[in-house]
């Protein structure tokens, strides 16, 4: 892929993040009207960083996925603005089978139900093994012997004696591991890994993001991890961008975000989460429900369950406000926000 | 699976046995003397029906009527119809016909009956789509006797194409339209249920994965899809070749071809269940094969399938 690339941009001639993503709007016509899924969304992730999408569903951070692998329903779904630069090049102006070349090579992806997302009627290795066949031309037995050592890779027990068995003959834990083993095949600079523990018990949940961390140590891919879970992201992430009505609300090194939430949203999730010196009490919930995308509220998307709501907030969008060089927050009170946290 | 086989095997038994008993039942439940009109326009004397009575056994009971049919069907002794003329003979004559009207309608279906659903279920709301739409709902509004007679007489009769009727080789160019005609009904049928089953997987999880994987999209559809979608359409296929034998009886009517169901057409007609008996028995056993077969594939083509 990267020979595809360097043919128009050179290689490394850019000055960006690895991946970026600038101003993405996406919407989707529905009988019922358009939904506005994503709506100007910005962010980047470079070699070797992790970088945590998060929000809930309905949020655009899976759509947003999507578009960047190129898989999103079209129709019903409709890139209506922004860019996708990988190495500088917008993968959104490029042909379709340039596109198809990175898919997997360069950029790949893992997906929520590792059970539904394998073939169920081809064995693993064969799944496995058909990334070298496709993308390198490698002969079958070459291909399985790899599919093999992926498998050990990705510490799946007895992995020769089971390269021959079907996705419905493993254990959740073991299929999502088949994913990923299948997503780095290739060794890819980038991996989206859209909500991957979210199907998983949580002991197999935390082996997971562990794997996946040390992958990512080992090969220097960009992670980019979607999850509506803020517990899994605390160890493995470096930035988080919170996502909401198709924006995003928030986005920080992952320390900051946890220390001083800098939006209502994000300040919510976090005291949604259940704490053991907070034994006892009432665990916090934020009030109300996800805008309906087809009618976004005027103002600020998040100004009917907000907390800190003003009258402006109802009818000003607000921006993304800077509050430091890696920090911005969609919110026209973030101070407060900030300071309460503080207190 | 070797367990699983050796037991649907031992099932067949009973529902042979069963079924077998029950077509002779019926033929001997039928009114009327099959000796009776045997002779022109005079009734046949009592000494000639009382004789041909003894001879294919009409005098006995059913069960034992029913034993030694049984028996002569193990030794593969079919005996002779009521002119004399060996059954065993005839049905060796008959069969391959009908093989081959009935392997030439299974190809139609499969191969034209999917080659349409494919390519409809994939651009759903498109133009090959509405085509196939109207044109399935047209062959599954009309009975086969109705598309025969009509492609009879259209292709036959007015434009000359074929011969009306296919001469006694029915060779295979001869039997092309009537096997069309034979796989109209179950054509149309793959190709709407190959169509559903195409529009069901394609938004399917696993093929949202071969797309991400950077396949070409000849191979998503063609290897990724293809494969699951077709699990049911062939299954369909496969059951359905027993209804293909009992359609065959009109259909080789219609083109007057010497297959069974011709042959079973006029033993009907004549009573003469020498004939009746064994070539129903027959169509019991290719359906119950096929369907055994069915399910043996149905584990070899979905993994999921587990035989214990």
């Amino acid at each position: 892929m990267t020979e595809v690339l360097s043919e128009q941009t050179g290689r490394g001639a850019h000055s960006g993040a690895l991946l970026e993503v600038d101003n993405l709007h996406v919407e989707f016509r529905t009988r019922a009207g358009v939904a506005k899924a994503v709506n100007g969304v910005t962010y980047s992730v470079d070699a070797g960083e992790t970088l945590a999408v998060l929000g809930e569903s309905g949020s655009g951070k899976s759509v947003t996925a999507q578009t960047i692998m190129g898989i999103l329903d079209m129709p019903p779904g409709k890139i209506t603005g922004g860019e996708i630069r990988f190495r500088g090049v917008d993968l959104l102006k490029l042909p379709e089978d340039q596109r198809r070349k990175i898919r997997g090579e360069s950029v790949s992806m893992i997906f929520q139900d590792a059970l539904s997302s394998l073939n169920p009627v081809f064995p693993v290795g064969w799944q496995i093994a058909e990334m070298f066949r496709m993308h390198r031309g490698s002969s079958r037995s070459d291909a399985k012997k790899k599919a093999v050592e992926l498998m050990d890779r990705v510490r799946i027990p007895a992995a020769k004696d089971r390269v021959n068995d079907f996705p419905h003959q493993f254990s959740g834990g073991m299929r999502q591991r088949i994913m990923i083993a299948m997503a780095i095949a290739l060794d890819p600079e980038i991996l989206i890994a859209d909500e991957p523990t979210t199907a998983l018990d949580v002991t197999v949940q935390a082996q997971i993001m562990g794997l996946l961390a040390e992958l990512q140590r080992d090969s220097n891919m960009g992670l980019i991890l979607i999850t509506h879970d803020l517990g899994v992201v605390a160890d493995v992430a470096d930035k988080i961008a919170v996502m909401y009505g198709g924006r995003i609300v928030e986005n920080a090194p992952v320390h900051d975000l946890y220390k001083t939430p800098a939006h209502p949203y994000s300040k919510g999730l976090l005291e949604s989460i259940p704490r053991v010196d907070q034994k006892g009490q009432e665990l916090y919930a934020i009030k109300g429900l996800p805008p309906n995308l087809l009618e976004m509220p005027p103002g600020c998307a998040f100004h009917p369950r907000c907390p800190y709501r003003r009258d402006n907030c109802v009818t000003e969008v607000p921006p993304l406000y800077t509050i430091s060089g890696t920090r911005g927050s969609a919110c026209h009170y973030w101070r407060e926000v900030i300071d309460e946290g503080e207190r | 699976m070797g367990r699983y086989a050796i037991r649907r095997l031992l099932q067949l038994v009973p529902v042979v046995l069963g079924t077998t008993f029950i077509i002779n039942f019926m033929v001997w439940q039928l009114p009327g003397d099959p000796f009776a009109g045997r002779c022109g326009q005079r009734p046949c004397p009592d000494a000639y029906i009382t004789a041909m009575r003894e001879q294919f056994g009409l005098d006995q009971p059913l069960l034992v009527q029913y034993w030694n049919f049984l028996k002569n069907l193990l030794t593969g002794n079919l005996g002779t119809d009521f002119n004399g003329v060996s059954v065993a003979g005839q049905l060796g004559d008959a069969w391959p016909i009908t093989i081959r009207l009935a392997l030439m309608a299974v190809a139609f279906e499969a191969i034209i009956g999917i080659g349409a659903g494919v390519l409809s279920g994939l651009k759903r709301g498109g133009f090959i789509d509405n085509v196939v739409t109207l044109s399935t709902l047209f062959l599954l509004s009309m009975p086969i006797f109705v598309t025969g007679y009509l492609l009879q007489w259209l292709l036959g009769v007015r434009l000359g194409i074929i011969t009306p009727t296919v001469p006694d080789e029915a060779t295979v160019p001869q039997l092309i339209v009537p096997a069309l005609v034979l796989a109209s009904l179950n054509m149309a049928f793959t190709a709407r249920l190959t169509r559903t089953s195409i529009v069901e997987n394609l938004r399917s999880d696993y093929v949202r994965t071969a797309v991400a994987k950077g396949l070409t999209n000849r191979r998503v559809v063609g290897i990724h899809l293809l494969r699951n979608s077709l699990i049911p359409v062939l299954t369909f296929l496969g059951t359905e070749v027993g209804s293909l034998m009992s359609g065959a009886i009109i259909t080789e009517g219609i083109f007057n071809i010497h297959g069974i169901g011709g042959l079973l057409w006029r033993a009907i007609n004549g009573q003469d269940y020498t004939i009746v008996v064994p070539v129903a028995t027959l169509l019991v056993l290719v359906y119950l094969v096929s369907n055994l077969l069915v399910d043996l594939l149905y584990g070899v083509l979905d993994p999921r399938i587990r035989y214990e």
